[in-house]
């Protein structure tokens, strides 16, 4: 076994294991805090990958500035927050939706082992990222691919970010 | 590793995700799960991404990051001004489409 695949099983158990913590955790404060781990064990899956620019975005943006927004929201509700007194009116659905869960699972992997494999001429059609990334440098790899063949929906970013920005004030506002 | 271990992980993100909608009844702990199985989605995005050698993958990692932010901010808008008007957290008493 080499290293990186001791480092892949170490990272895909433990982020597993603090997903599972996202939906069982009584509090959501914990729930948020193990949301957290798994943002950040998702970067470094990333950097394994060699999508630096995404793994610093996945720090920054994800476990930074919107898991902070969460947060304060779930401490402003931090009384209400943990669900222990919120009795379930549905009892069996938690047992069919583990079940289901399983079952999704079960299909996912089947399709994944089943399927049919990538074929060669995916991958010579998109087979320069690493030479960019050789002769140019990481992030510079993303730059070019981004506002070459994504500048338009790069720029329909920036409507859908003050949208929802005028969302929030609105929705925000003392009614 | 092969491209098939990571989307393996990815999809038991996606179903932890998907589990956590059903049997939680908290909506924070709700939208944390709909971020997991975005999450999951980016990873394998990315992975596929290297497999292919090709940045179109990673494109769209970011543009879904964006989009989750953007549906971060509404969402939790939108739950704050709900447990302003009515105390309580339950979505299975949120069925009415007015207050």
């Amino acid at each position: 076994m080499t290293g990186i695949e001791i480092a892949f099983f170490v990272l895909a158990v433990a982020t597993v294991a603090s997903a599972l913590g996202v939906i069982l955790f009584r509090n959501a404060v914990n729930s948020a805090l193990s949301l957290i781990l798994t943002l950040l064990f998702l970067a470094l899956f990333y950097l394994q990958l060699g999508a630096i620019f995404i793994a610093i975005v996945q720090i920054l943006i994800y476990a930074g500035a919107i898991m902070v927004l969460f947060l304060f929201v779930v401490t402003m509700f931090a009384s209400e927050a943990s669900d222990t007194e919120l009795q379930d009116r549905i009892p069996w659905q938690r047992w069919v939706a583990g079940i289901l869960g399983l079952v999704l699972v079960g299909a996912l992997s089947y399709l994944l082992f089943t399927g049919t494999a990538i074929d060669s001429s995916a991958i010579a059609t998109g087979g320069s990222l690493s030479h960019v990334v050789n002769t140019q440098g990481n992030i510079e790899a993303f730059g070019l691919a981004l506002f070459h063949g994504f500048a338009f929906p790069f720029e329909v970013t920036s409507l859908l970010i003050v949208v929802a920005l005028l969302g929030a004030l609105v929705l925000g506002r003392k009614a | 590793m092969p491209l098939s271990a990571y989307l393996i992980v990815s999809a038991i993100l996606f179903t932890v995700g998907v589990t956590g909608v059903l049997i939680r009844r908290n909506p924070l702990i709700i939208f944390m799960s709909i971020e997991l199985m975005l999450n999951a989605v980016n990873l394998s995005f990315v992975a596929i991404s290297s497999k292919l050698d090709s940045a179109d993958g990673q494109m769209f990692v970011f543009l879904v990051l964006t989009v989750a932010a953007a549906e971060v901010v509404v969402g939790l808008a939108i739950i704050v001004s709900i447990f302003r008007t009515r105390r309580d957290i339950d979505v299975d008493d949120m069925n009415l489409l007015r207050g």
